[in-house]
């Protein structure tokens, strides 16, 4: 066990100059509270919308400013769940017109998402992996694999 | 336009490139801690001279085009200047006093001075000290946070652009007292005293930035993010808003380098391995061309986009992927080689892959140097030079006009 006890000592401790999240990514303008009453009411407004059958509205409501960084689970949860629901009441035929009305941030967003929703996979949760890889395949249609490396790139996790 | 000229100089990546200023030689890192200058013999190049002065890989090399020295820079963290005494290169050591191997070099426009990138968070300008015979460095610290990755000069001899990994391009003046005159004021500023930023900017998604470069009249600042994007800023004058701040998300894979050939066009290449035209103004920008023409290099439209006809009965997307079909034709069949007829190119599969294997792009690998080769009559660049991590050296000539642009847009796929 102690041959690599060393690998846990926190080295940025030492280091008085450390590169810190907060360096490469500015926080949300509106703070954890607003973040999360804003997750709140979008996220009742999606339910709203699903059920009027607007998903493109919807999906544009969610993508639109999502809770990122650190100290915000909550509403990135809320998000996140509200999205997966979108996912799955969307039609599979429908699917590649929504995503060409999407701006660009939104794409990029929802890419975020999508990769979020595999590495849920497995832990419960509502999330299907064969929902996920249509819409993965066909969001790199509309977006291309730069939308991918934007994601991987991105720190500003979802 | 005529075919690109390319010559294959190693079999290993080339990490530092440099043109001599006839055009006659060139110095390349084969990605090793020497430096090798070739002489341009008819369509060979040959082994002129070794530069062995470095313990470890360098990283950059620079040219001047009218004092004829060399600086290179390695990741022993030190960097020498080259002089030529007629008969062999005379290396010069100059103090760099970085912690971290410095990354990437270039000679001012003036030739009296050089900077140095490093991962020290360190942008190090270095002037001749002639008392000692040695270079001798200046730093500029404040604000990096992370690797310098990229640097490149404005034609005032004093500001200085540096792409860095804390996903942000800066300006910085890089005026030495003694040196440098007055400059005079511009868009970036009006006083301009040693390690002042003239500015800062961000990628639009976080992503490191890979290199940075000013327009040629030095009044724009494109620069490459791993975010798959190219932004290009517009200041309007010190104190002042930007004029604009245009960035252009790709759908393709990340830019690793680029330069500008023209106030209204520039090339960026990456790891897509073929060269882009892109062309625009204050009021925004867009991909133009891609140089490698499939009409004359053999090769398909602009590619990685994973787009387009897909047959049925494929597996998903591996289905349409020439390598592939290569592999299970030797698997099932023994078959080598060509696979089986059908199987002419497609534009579904994320990468261009031919049927021997190989991209259909005239670079191997990601494309990591692109520098302007020949100027015209205008001053705008005619000829660009490119070379990456498939140690090939290709010479472009850049698309002239902007009549042909409209059709050759309509076919690529963005």
């Amino acid at each position: 066990m102690s041959d690599y006890a060393f690998r846990k000592i926190d080295i940025d401790a030492l280091d008085e100059d450390v590169l810190l999240p907060s360096d490469l990514y500015d926080p949300d303008p509106r703070g954890p509270d607003g973040v999360l009453s804003d997750a709140q009411s979008k996220s009742s407004e999606v339910r709203n919308l699903i059920s009027r059958g607007d998903i493109a509205g919807a999906l544009n409501t969610i993508l639109t400013d999502p809770p990122y960084g650190e100290g915000v689970d909550e509403a990135k949860n809320l998000t996140t769940t509200a999205l997966l629901l979108i996912l799955n009441s969307t039609r599979a035929s429908e699917i590649s017109g929504i995503l060409k009305a999407l701006g660009q941030d939104q794409q990029d967003h929802l890419m975020a998402y999508l990769y979020k929703g595999m590495a849920a996979i497995g832990q419960g949760g509502d999330v299907s992996g064969s929902v996920l890889l249509n819409w993965h395949e066909k969001l790199t249609e509309v977006a291309g694999v730069g939308c991918i490396v934007r994601v991987m790139t991105d720190r500003r996790t979802l | 336009m005529s075919a690109p000229e390319v010559f294959q100089l190693s079999f290993g990546p080339l990490t530092g490139i440099a043109f001599s200023p006839d055009r006659s030689q060139v110095a390349v890192c084969p990605n090793s801690n020497e430096v090798l200058i070739y002489a341009r013999n008819g369509d060979s190049w040959d082994l002129k001279d070794t530069l062995a002065e470095h313990d470890k890989l360098v990283t950059a090399i620079s040219w001047a085009p009218n004092t004829n020295r060399i600086v290179t820079c390695s990741q022993d963290r030190n960097a020498y200047v080259w002089t030529h005494n007629g008969s062999a290169w005379q290396p010069a050591l100059c103090l760099l006093r970085i912690n971290r191997a410095a990354t990437c070099v270039k000679w001012s426009p003036n030739e009296d001075k050089f900077a140095v990138g490093s991962g020290a968070r360190t942008i190090a300008i270095c002037s001749f000290d002639e008392e000692n015979n040695w270079w001798v460095s200046k730093h500029i610290k404040k604000p990096l946070r992370s690797t310098v990755l990229s640097i490149d000069w404005h034609p005032n001899n004093v500001l200085l652009a540096a792409g860095a990994a804390d996903a942000k391009a800066y300006v910085f003046s890089a005026y030495l007292k003694g040196i440098d005159s007055k400059p005079q004021p511009g868009v970036w500023g009006d006083k301009l005293p040693f390690s002042t930023i003239a500015g800062d900017f961000k990628s639009p998604n976080g992503g490191w930035v890979h290199d940075v470069a000013f327009s040629p009249s030095g009044d724009a600042l494109a620069f490459v993010a791993h975010d798959s994007s190219l932004s290009v800023v517009y200041p309007a004058g010190p104190g002042e808003p930007l004029a604009a701040h245009i960035s252009v998300r790709l759908p393709s894979l990340p830019f690793v380098n680029l330069t500008f050939v023209s106030e209204s066009s520039l090339i960026a290449a990456g790891h897509d391995c073929q060269p882009v035209l892109f062309s625009g103004s204050s009021s925004g920008w867009a991909i133009a061309e891609s140089l490698d023409d499939p009409a004359s290099s053999g090769s398909k439209p602009l590619t990685p986009h994973a787009t387009g006809a897909r047959p049925s009965g494929g597996v998903g997307r591996l289905g349409n992927n020439e390598a592939f079909n290569m592999f299970k034709a030797a698997d099932s069949r023994g078959q080598r080689g060509v696979p089986a007829p059908g199987g002419a190119p497609t534009s579904a599969g994320l990468t261009p892959v031919g049927s021997d294997g190989l991209l259909l792009t005239v670079h191997q690998n990601t494309i990591t140097h692109v520098e302007p080769y020949e100027w015209n009559s205008n001053g705008d660049v005619s000829k660009i030079t490119t070379a990456g991590r498939d140690g090939r050296l290709v010479l472009w000539t850049v698309p002239a006009g902007k009549g042909g642009l409209a059709g050759k847009m309509a076919g690529l796929q963005v």
